[in-house]
């Protein structure tokens, strides 16, 4: 039989698969279990186990101001962000207006360009413009780079809503803006929650940008950037760990957000 | 009467492609109006300039006598059924119909009330709450048609709202569609390309080609009078008939149709002996004889082809003078005939002469 | 009226009249609102100059204003001014790359890494991508994508230190080596570049997994098999069925993954040393500290960004992909 050929390279791509989530997780998972380790140095192996990082890391300050900083620029980037987005991609959908290929293309610009560069020429951009480096430096710069991405996600759920439902809504009495607001809206949200938390974690992720971009409050990537180049301890481990729990189950719900609204 | 809704001089323009042209038409309240036309010929457009979605390139659309052109949809008193019947998915039925009427500023009890009542009326009040997914085909058209009756339209437009539907359920809807309009005492604009669909409901039926009214009129009329070729074909089938006017008589013209001469009805058209017109004339009208009648004008033939079609048959009649006509004949008057050389002959009235 | 008998009526008839909107009728009937924004939303001239300005003036501004000015500031001669307020136009920052092996040669070293970086993801990801997308049953592919996101769902900066926590001095494979016996002193992995690729394609796996999974589940399975009915070995199979369907996701991969490594920043200073020096790192100092040179860090972003988009481009013309898609 020709199929018993086939289970050789069977075997091996399931082989592959497993290593390559071996090799995905492994790492986290060192560094995870770095958190509990009894001593004031990062070395293997990890003889005594302890909680004690944790309540360290709970009552350190300055990781509880990065939190709710980071937090903050998460949450303007994200309103910024699809506003803007949506906006965008109503122009890209709209069939009457000349030009939407070349609009979807140059809104689609930051995330081609490598991050790089992104912030460099947003760090000169500020400087011509004289923002000052801070937070409204860094949440322009976060939004500009989420933009492409909520337009792509907008703009899939906007081809796919009838032309119809705004005319009907228009047809029932609806002002352009009312039929916005009670159709458009509820047609696009489960896409833009998606995508919304999607921005919510590229922003909380940024280190790029941020390094660029901020001021003297660090951001979380800022803080455990400063933490990993001086000194290790098992608290930056710690850190570390519940940032990525808290991170993954947003990933998590984003990525049910959209497999549903894609039903 | 004045009319309610009133297209004076309507044209429209796509770039240069034309959709509609000259459009003329009056609506008297009340009516079951048809739009009847193949895909292309202007009726839908015509459906979306009263509905506001289109801009007529010119001419002025009135509603109650007062002109609506510039409006934009939402400030006329018009609504449309949609071919997709375009039910919100987000809202439940009875939010769907309530849609409207939240927008007028509506209490929540008198939102409820007429919500309510319009369900009842096409006994969907168990589905209230429902979403429209969970609905069949049917239910969603009602629920579609109610939507747009809440708000109290002056004029309810209807874009091929019968066609998703199975031939069946097409059926049962037409009949309902159209007590629907006798209870509410509405005027309904109704666009479909089925000619079944625009006779069966309609009071008025309006044929429309290429952008222009072919003709209008009650749908008897139009099957019995047709003025065009296009109506004829389009409504129904016809043989026509070329033939030469050698006098006319009253209504009723005589004519030489190839060596053979015919009677019909010259239909208010203005002819005089000479003129070259064409006659046409319904397969059903036409009488198939086993002998020559000694009373009036028949025309000997022979079948050429017979096609069972269950109610009734279909023959091809070759006749003396070399041209067809298609015959269309019951079993009672089939089971008459003893060979295949029979005699035609039809009523003068029902061979009418068109004016192209 | 068949339909509505044949369906069973709800047992719950709603009791309690359902809710109704009453904010959105006393909007649209407020005169304030009517005479604002119901006005502009009515007026289809005002209406279509607001869907557009605010897209136009933001795309105009700031995704074509930054890589502007980085393109004006590239071209002077002093930024800011000098102080006699003199500043004329030049190209003498570019000529500078080109004569400074300083900057050239990191320059050369970060194209040659993100070639080898792509070609290397793309060979350790795509048979991956082909497991989940063709050899998984359907029920379950969707688990075995989410197992393959999770990682990535941390933050760049934390995957990069996890990295540090497998290899480093005394990180878990040197303790691990060292336990077996088969090292007694720790190989110093860390800080050079095999480190950074390890965490480089580490980081970045994900941009290649996505595309290709997604060409190669469209795929139709008829297609492998009619090409294993016409007797095609597995190889072969691969090489004239799936390989050519699957090119699409394989050019939107490759760029994503080239233009995403030549750009990335934190992992080098993380994971990188001395000898591993790549172009941003040059490029950030000269925007930095004391080696405040924005024309030159300018002109060698406007370089590093033609450079590595004109690759991008070059390889999906040779290659020939219709599209790249961003997710």
């Amino acid at each position: 039989m020709r199929h018993y050929f086939n289970d050789l390279p069977k075997t091996a791509l399931t082989a592959g698969y497993w290593l390559f989530v071996a090799y995905l997780l492994l790492p986290l998972t060192l560094m995870m279990s770095m958190s509990f380790k009894d001593a004031n140095f990062i070395a293997f192996p990890i003889q005594d186990w302890t909680l004690r990082w944790y309540g360290v890391v709970l009552q350190d300050r300055q990781f509880l101001d990065a939190v709710a900083y980071s937090a903050f620029i998460a949450f303007a980037t994200t309103i910024c962000a699809t506003v803007i987005g949506v906006w965008i991609a109503l122009v890209v959908a709209n069939e009457g207006i000349w030009g939407r290929a070349a609009i979807f293309a140059l809104a689609c610009l930051p995330a081609v360009v490598p991050g790089l560069i992104n912030a460099i020429s947003m760090r000169i951009f500020i400087r011509v413009i004289d923002l000052p480096t801070g937070t409204a430096a860094i949440i322009l710069a976060h939004t500009v780079h989420a933009v492409p991405f909520v337009v792509i996600m907008a703009l899939t759920r906007l081809r796919s809503m009838p032309r119809n439902l705004t005319d009907a809504a228009r047809d029932l009495g609806a002002d352009p803006f009312i039929a916005f607001v009670r159709v458009t809206i509820p047609y696009l949200m489960p896409a833009l929650l998606g995508g919304m938390i999607f921005c919510v974690l590229t922003s909380i992720d940024d280190f790029v940008r941020t390094f660029f971009l901020g001021g003297y409050k660090p951001t979380l990537p800022m803080l455990i950037f400063a933490k990993v180049q001086g000194g290790m301890s098992p608290q930056i481990n710690a850190m570390a760990t519940i940032v990525l729990i808290a991170t993954a189950l947003i990933g998590l719900y984003a990525e049910y957000l959209t497999r549903r609204a894609r039903k | 009467m004045q009319p309610v809704v009133h297209f004076k001089n309507v044209n429209k323009y796509y770039g240069s492609a034309l959709a509609v042209e000259n459009l003329d038409l009056s609506v008297e309240p009340g009516q079951f109006v048809t739009l009847l036309g193949p895909s292309g010929c202007g009726k839908s457009t015509t459906l979306r300039m009263l509905g506001g979605f289109e801009d007529p390139s010119s001419g002025e659309i009135f509603l109650d006598g007062k002109p609506i052109t510039r409006l934009p949809p939402n400030k006329r008193n018009v609504n449309i059924v949609f071919q997709d019947y375009a039910l919100f998915p987000h809202l439940t039925v009875s939010r769907n119909i309530a849609f409207g009427l939240e927008l007028k500023g509506l209490a929540s009890d008198a939102i409820h009330k007429r919500t309510s009542e319009l369900l009842s009326l096409v006994k969907l009040q168990d589905f209230a709450d429902r979403m429209p997914d969970q609905l069949s085909g049917g239910q969603r058209q009602r629920v579609a048609l109610m939507r747009a009756l809440a708000p109290n339209p002056h004029v309810l437009l209807l874009d091929e709202p019968l066609s998703a539907l199975d031939a069946k359920l097409r059926q049962q809807m037409q009949i309902e569609l159209k007590s629907i309009q006798q209870t509410t005492g509405k005027t309904f604009i109704f666009v479909t390309h089925d000619q079944e669909e625009a006779l069966t409901m309609s009071d008025v039926v309006v044929v429309m080609n290429k952008g222009r009214i072919e003709q209008m009129g009650a749908p008897d009329t139009l099957y019995s009078r047709p003025q065009s070729r296009f109506v004829a074909n389009f409504i129904g089938e016809s043989n026509f008939l070329e033939a030469n006017v050698t006098a006319v008589h009253g209504t009723v013209a005589t004519l030489d149709w190839d060596g053979h001469v015919i009677h019909a009805d010259v239909n208010g058209n203005r002819v005089v002996a000479g003129d070259r017109t064409t006659v046409a004339l319904r397969p059903e009208s036409l009488y198939c004889l086993p002998e020559k009648p000694k009373d009036r004008l028949a025309l000997e033939g022979h079948i050429e082809r017979r096609v069972f079609k269950g109610a009734h048959s279909s023959l091809t009649v070759r006749l003396t003078n070399g041209k067809e006509l298609v015959v269309q004949l019951d079993p009672v008057a089939l089971s008459q005939l003893h060979s295949d050389d029979v005699w035609i002959g039809w009523r003068e009235q029902d061979a009418v002469l068109l004016r192209d | 009226m068949a339909e509505s008998i044949m369906t069973p009526s709800r047992k719950t008839s709603p009791a309690s009249a359902p809710r109704y909107s009453g904010w959105i009728g006393r909007l649209a009937g407020n005169p304030i609102y009517a005479g604002t924004i119901g006005r502009i939303a009515n007026s289809r001239a005002v209406r279509l100059t607001i869907l557009l300005g605010v897209p136009l003036v933001w795309i105009a501004a700031l995704h074509i204003g930054p890589i502007y000015q980085m393109l004006r500031i590239s071209l002077l001669e002093n930024y800011p001014a000098a102080a006699d307020g003199q500043n004329a136009y030049t190209l003498s920052n570019y000529r500078l790359f080109f004569e400074e092996p300083l900057y050239f040669i990191p320059f050369i070293r970060t194209l040659i890494f993100a070639a080898v970086v792509t070609l290397c993801t793309l060979l350790i990801v795509y048979p991956v991508a082909y497991y989940v997308a063709k050899v998984v049953k359907p029920k379950n592919r969707v688990r075995a994508l989410l197992l393959l996101l999770i990682p990535f769902w941390a933050g760049e900066l934390i995957r990069t230190f996890s990295v540090i926590m497998l290899l480093a001095n005394r990180g878990a494979v040197n303790v691990l080596l060292r336990e077996i016996g088969l090292i007694d002193r720790p190989i110093p992995m860390l800080y050079t570049y095999f480190s950074l690729s390890f965490g480089v394609v580490y980081l970045i796996a994900l941009y290649m997994l996505l595309p290709l999974y997604s060409a190669i589940e469209k795929i139709p399975p008829q297609l492998i098999h009619a090409a294993d009915d016409l007797g095609a070995g597995p190889w072969q199979r691969f090489r004239r069925v799936i390989l050519p369907l699957s090119r699409d996701g394989i050019v939107s991969g490759c760029s994503l993954v080239y233009l995403t490594t030549v750009g990335v920043f934190a992992a080098p200073l993380l994971l990188g040393g001395p000898e591993t020096v790549i172009f941003p790192e040059v490029i950030a100092t000269l925007f930095h500290g004391s080696n405040d040179k924005w024309p030159e860090g300018a002109a060698f972003s406007i370089i590093m960004l033609v450079v590595s988009l004109s690759t991008v481009g070059l390889f999906m013309k040779i290659v020939g992909g219709r599209s790249v898609r961003l997710m």
